[in-house]
């Protein structure tokens, strides 16, 4: 059988492997119609294969090449190219200090998600009349835009007219700064980060716990074993791909969280809660440094390569 | 839940072991049933604490917005939403209306025949364009939004409706294609292999019998995809202007250094989130297994 995307491929089915016969199903026989059937899988490929080249392929190629041209608004042309951002961010101390935030904000939230997602799910997995109520309330958070995450965040955490604080000096527990402190500025983004990202994690494992299947525990409890036992030795293997997934997700809705720091912090005070998402905005298209910007895009992609590689594989582990 | 083990409790050693615990396995003891209503109502306020500030704060008038301590609806008033959706706020919903169901359309027409393919045959290279698929959805936006803002300077395509679009599809795309082929794939071949011998053309198959099948698949996926369009911010900010500007864009611009309008941004806030809200409690039972399809499922 030839494999071309031009040629016809035999379709096949799941488990068969190549090279083994099998009866080609007659479609219609003749005619332009015939001919365009025989080709339909390509021909069923092709305009999202285009679409995608156009609006990803070719973008992401042009921002590589950006990367390494000085486009800024005292440097029209994308000539000449040379590597001069990429040593450039070598040497930028506000660069480092922008990485290290990504990865404490990335590490902590995602962490996080995890652990409270998992308690979550089990929580909300336990048998109860009134539970299916407590579901719905979780899946609030995945309906709201984080444009109204963070600005109702941004209301609640107010100095002065929040309610957070407002409900703390009831308890005589102070009135801190949240978003305009250096110290608590960051833990403040990550609260908010957690309201939209706990309830993700906690759903899906979730439907993987009551998808589970029930004989391995049954067998554990005839064993003798404790809640915790089965818990940690039967139920968390099975789910295991499902978290490093839902991990998965997460990292990379945490390298790519916009909304938050625009609105709550705009990455201060001074680079408190600059990440590099928002330090490569603030770059292309507050400063006008496309080139640059550009390069610490590229070297963003880079950075997300390894803990969602380590995940994918991860996830993508203890299946059939 | 299978149905093998439902009848476990028939089995002598775990009714047994069942009975060596005094009650039965699904019971809680006191302190636990305690232990799992506190935690479960503490992250209830958590995640209701900002939706309430948001329905309340809505329907308050201008200056109890801001009072402390809070005022608990004194003088509800509907003033803030009638004044939005008479104003220019109007403009910018239906703005994120149109781009958001364009984009679902566009994802849906090119992903479902592709979805389709795909998991039904193996092409040359599928492998590589579909890990391509799979980094496109993962790689931060900001690499793409970059070139095509510059690309879109020179082509008059900034704050138009289908620049917005054809960035949306950045991301979308790819991400529909994906989900598609998870949903595909679970449709027995046998189904098209029996139209096709029926004398269906293969387009025939997926329209007569694949289609029907997968539909409630399509319905959530096309709401995942909807959803995220409608509720976009960055793409949003950096390529909108005056004419296309979306409600997320607009909901933020209630907040100002030195004026800042809480009742509107509420309410603004809650315009947002209604639609998105009925649309999900509508797919609610197909969104946590959308969300894990495609990855977990080969």
């Amino acid at each position: 059988m030839s494999n071309d995307l031009s040629a016809d491929p035999v379709p096949l089915s799941r488990g068969e492997t190549r090279g083994e016969p099998r009866q080609r199903v007659r479609g219609p026989a003749r005619g332009l119609l015939a001919r365009l059937d025989r080709h339909f899988f390509a021909l069923a490929v092709l305009p999202s294969f285009l679409a995608v080249f156009l609006v990803t392929v070719l973008p992401f190629l042009a921002g590589l090449g950006l990367s390494f041209s000085s486009i800024s608004s005292t440097h029209d042309g994308i000539f000449p190219l040379t590597l001069h951002n990429y040593s450039r961010i070598a040497g930028d101390d506000q660069a480092k200090t922008v990485l290290r935030n990504t990865f404490e904000y990335a590490g902590a939230a995602v962490l996080l998600e995890v652990v409270l997602g998992v308690l979550l799910a089990v929580l909300l997995s336990q048998k109860s009349r009134i539970m299916p109520g407590f579901r719905v309330v979780y899946l609030l958070p995945l309906t709201a835009a984080s444009v109204v995450a963070a600005t109702s965040w941004g209301a609640l955490l107010n100095t002065s007219q929040g309610w957070i604080n407002y409900w703390l000096g009831l308890l005589h527990l102070g009135q801190p700064n949240w978003l305009a402190s250096t110290k608590l500025a960051m833990p403040s983004v990550v609260i908010t980060e957690l309201w939209s990202g706990v309830p993700v994690v906690a759903l899906l494992v979730l439907a993987a716990l009551l998808g589970a299947p029930q004989d391995p525990i049954e067998a554990a409890m005839v064993d003798g074993a404790t809640a915790w036992q089965r818990f940690r030795y039967v139920t968390l293997p099975a789910v295991r791909p499902v978290i490093a997934l839902a991990a998965l997700l997460r990292v990379v809705a945490a390298f790519q969280q916009f909304a938050l720091f625009q609105i709550l912090t705009g990455g201060g005070p001074g680079l408190s809660t600059t990440v590099l998402n928002y330090y490569v905005y603030k770059q292309a298209f507050a400063f006008n440094n496309i080139g640059y910007g550009a390069a610490l895009a590229t070297l963003m992609v880079g950075l997300m390569a390894i803990p969602l590689g380590l995940l994918f594989a991860a996830s993508r582990r203890g299946r059939a | 839940m299978t149905a093998t083990d439902r009848g476990t409790a028939a089995v002598p050693a775990v009714a047994a072991a069942r009975r060596r615990r005094g009650r039965r396995a699904t019971q809680r003891s006191l302190a636990g049933s305690i232990v799992l209503w506190v935690l479960l109502g503490l992250g209830a306020v958590f995640i209701l604490l900002p939706l309430v500030w948001m329905l309340s704060t809505a329907f308050k008038q201008p200056d109890d917005a801001f009072a402390v301590p809070p005022h608990w609806l004194s003088k509800p008033t509907g003033a803030n939403f009638s004044e939005l959706l008479t104003g220019e706020f109007r403009k910018y919903v239906l703005n994120s209306l149109l781009v958001s169901v364009v984009t679902t359309v566009i994802a849906l027409a090119f992903g479902i025949p592709a979805g389709y393919a795909f998991a039904r045959t193996r092409i040359r290279g599928g492998k590589f364009i579909q890990a391509w698929f799979v980094l496109a959805y993962v790689i931060p936006p900001v690499i793409f939004i970059i070139p095509l803002y510059i690309i879109y300077q020179h082509a008059h395509l900034l704050d138009s409706y289908t620049g917005l679009v054809l960035a949306y599809e950045t991301g979308i795309l790819p991400f529909t294609v994906w989900l598609m082929r998870a949903y595909m794939s679970e449709v027995p071949r046998e189904l098209d292999e029996a139209a096709w011998i029926d004398g269906c053309s293969k387009l025939g198959a997926l329209w007569r019998v694949v289609l029907p099948t997968v539909l409630p698949g399509i319905t959530t996926v096309g709401l995942m995809v909807g959803l995220s369009a409608w509720g976009e911010y960055f793409g949003a900010v950096i390529l909108t202007g005056p004419k296309t500007q979306t409600a997320p864009v607009a909901v933020n611009s209630y907040v100002g250094l030195l004026s800042s309008d809480w009742s509107k941004l509420a309410a603004a806030g809650v315009v947002v989130i209604v639609p998105a809200l009925l649309a999900t409690v509508f797919v609610q039972r197909g969104f946590a297994r959308g969300l894990s399809f495609g990855a977990v499922k080969q």
